[in-house]
Formats: structure tokens, sequence, C-alpha cells
């Protein structure tokens, strides 16, 4: 929730909810994560995007439900996978 | 003249959460390249405890190391300190400059520095109204300016440029379009176009595609790490890109 809007004074339209969970998500220090596309129906909140670890995953839920108390919210997103580089991968320009 | 390999990732947002992640994945790496190029946001956060964490995994590597930074390195006004750390572990990191490595008997320039937002030609800010607004604009201004004139410049066989924000919007496909004006601007590439260079190498857009082209007809690579999902790409300069390369230089240099 941003910290300078009292709760009594937001409204709850999916809207709104949304841009609060965005941007609760990129600017609180536990996720800081700008990438990730939050959609809400309803009461319920689905996140999707990618992030680095399963710790850093977590987090995201964490800071979504504190930004839309009440909501029920579906973290869809994945952990980025990241493999070694084979031989000859490179491409020609 | 001898082929040029670089390797290249953006994005990889390391924290001490996950200190020696990275490096096994570089092991081999001079096998298959000659540079590493790092499309900034290295942290998560731009702290100087994050930047030590980036300086442990990609220091004393067997080929040179070049940096750009991107918006999260510079979210605790530490950017200063995080790029003097790197350059002390012998990374080179561009703020709107030049270097040029030698690779293969090659003298590789690399240009660049952050980048910076503001959209694409036909739906993008100008620098007009609130002083905000200016600065917003001609901030990215100024960035595409110092570019021009450091490709134009360094003194090199082939030249790349390095960025965090993208300079096209073919490598944005995948992202929203209402963010566009935060993921690049095309005074970027027009810097680039005007003088002429062998390839683009930008991150910061997660959702967007590996690759595009820029109107003038520069490669573009968007490395985001989300992007490539391997720890980084490697692209091959071939002499024959540089039959193409040498009447473009003319041409810009004619142009004056």
């Amino acid at each position: 929730m941003p910290e300078h809007a009292h709760p009594e004074m937001l409204h709850d339209a999916p809207h709104y909810v949304a841009a609060r969970v965005q941007e609760a998500l990129a600017e609180d220090e536990r996720t800081n994560e700008l990438g990730i596309r939050v959609d809400v129906h309803g009461d319920q909140v689905y996140l999707r995007g990618s992030v680095g670890s399963a710790e850093r995953r977590r987090h995201l839920t964490e800071v979504a439900v504190e930004a839309a108390p009440g909501a029920t919210v579906h973290n869809e997103c994945t952990v980025v996978n990241v493999r070694a580089v084979e031989a000859e991968e490179d491409e020609r320009l | 003249m001898s082929p040029v390999r670089i390797a290249a990732v953006g994005d990889v947002h390391l924290g001490v959460d996950v200190r020696g992640w990275y490096r096994p994945r570089l092991d081999g790496i001079e096998e298959r390249a000659d540079v590493l190029l790092l499309a900034g946001d290295l942290t998560r956060h731009g702290t100087i405890e994050e930047g030590r964490v980036v300086v442990e995994e990609f220091r004393d590597l067997p080929i040179p190391v070049v940096a750009v930074l991107g918006n999260h390195d510079y979210h605790s006004d530490a950017q200063g300190e995080i790029a003097s750390m790197l350059r002390d572990a012998g990374i080179s990191v561009l703020v709107n400059d030049s270097v040029v490595v030698k690779c293969n008997g090659v003298r590789l320039g690399i240009v660049g520095g952050k980048g910076f937002g503001g959209g694409f030609a036909g739906k993008c800010a100008s620098e007009f109204g609130e002083r905000e607004i200016k600065h917003f604009v001609g901030h990215t201004k100024r960035i595409a300016g110092e570019w021009r004139e450091a490709l134009r410049n360094v003194v090199a066989d082939r030249r790349i440029v390095l960025s965090h924000y993208s300079p096209v919007k073919d490598t944005l496909l995948g992202e929203p379009p209402e963010i566009y004006p935060f993921l690049g601007s095309y005074l970027l590439a027009e810097a680039v176009d005007a003088v002429g260079a062998d390839l683009i190498v930008h991150g910061h857009a997660h959702a967007g595609v590996e690759k595009g082209l820029t109107p003038g007809g520069v490669r573009v690579r968007n490395v985001a790490l989300p992007v490539l999902q391997r720890a980084y790409a490697v692209y091959r300069l071939s002499e024959e890109a540089e039959a193409e390369e040498a009447p473009r230089r003319a041409m810009a240099d004619a142009m004056g």
C-alpha cells in the first residue's frame, strides 16, 4: 500500500488494486521487480513474469498480499532457468 | 580481419542471496568468446554490498569484461562507487564514452552507457512544457549526443554499442506497449545510425525478444537474462560484414 495514502482513502476498483500491487512490487525493498504483470479480476490478483530465484518468487507473493489485503494472490511467475552455454552456439553476424 | 566473438548478458540482478550462483556458468568462456559485455542491471537495489557480489562473480576472467550500469544499479545513488569497484577489479565501465579492446589483432571499439527512455519516433515525449518533462527528454538527448561523438572519435576496426535501455521497438515485442517510453528511446538508435556500428547490445526488457534492427540497418540484440535463458549469448562478427560497414562509415563521414 502506498505510504502516502490512508487505507480509507483508497478505492478498491481492480484498476487501482493492480496499480497498488505493481507499485509495491517495484518499490518494496524485498522485491524491486519492475517487470511483473499484475492483473486483477474481482478479488483475485494474478502475477505473471519471471524472477531470479525461488526466494525472490516467494517475496512477490508476500508483498502482493500486503498491498492487496483481502484479495487472493495467484503467483504465476516463473524462476528464470539459466542454462550453460553450449559450444558452437554463437550467432554469425 | 579475424572474426571477433562477443559474449553478452544483461539484467543478471545479482544480490547476496545468489552469491556464487553465476560464476560457474562462466567457466570456459574464453573458448567461446573474446570479450564479455555486461548490459546493466547487474544488481537489484544498487547497493555497495550487491556491487561486491558483482565484482566477485565477474572479476579475473580470462577475457576482457566491459560493462554499463542499469537503472537498478542507480537505485541507491551508489552508481559511482559501484563503477569504481568494478574498475578496480579490472572491469571497464562505460559512462557515455568508449574503450578499445584488442581481440585477435582486431581493435574492437565499445561505446555506450546506461542510455535512457522517452519512447519511439512518432509516439514519444518531447522536450517541451514542464521542467520535469524537459529534464527527462533532455537526459536522453544528451546521452545520444555523447554516444554519437564517442562513436565518431573512437579509433577501432569494429564498433559495438553497449546500452542498458533499448534503442529500438523490435526487441521490446512482448512488453506492454504502454511502457515502451520507459524501456528505451529512438534517439539512441538515431545517434548510432548517424555514424554506423557493427552491433548494438542492450538489456532492460525482460519480456522482450532477442533480435532486432535499427532503421539504419544496425543489428540490435536484447541480452536480458530472462530473454536469453542462458548464461550469455555469443555473437561472431565475421569478415564479410566489414564490406557492408565500410561504405556506411564513409557516407557518415562525408555527411559530417
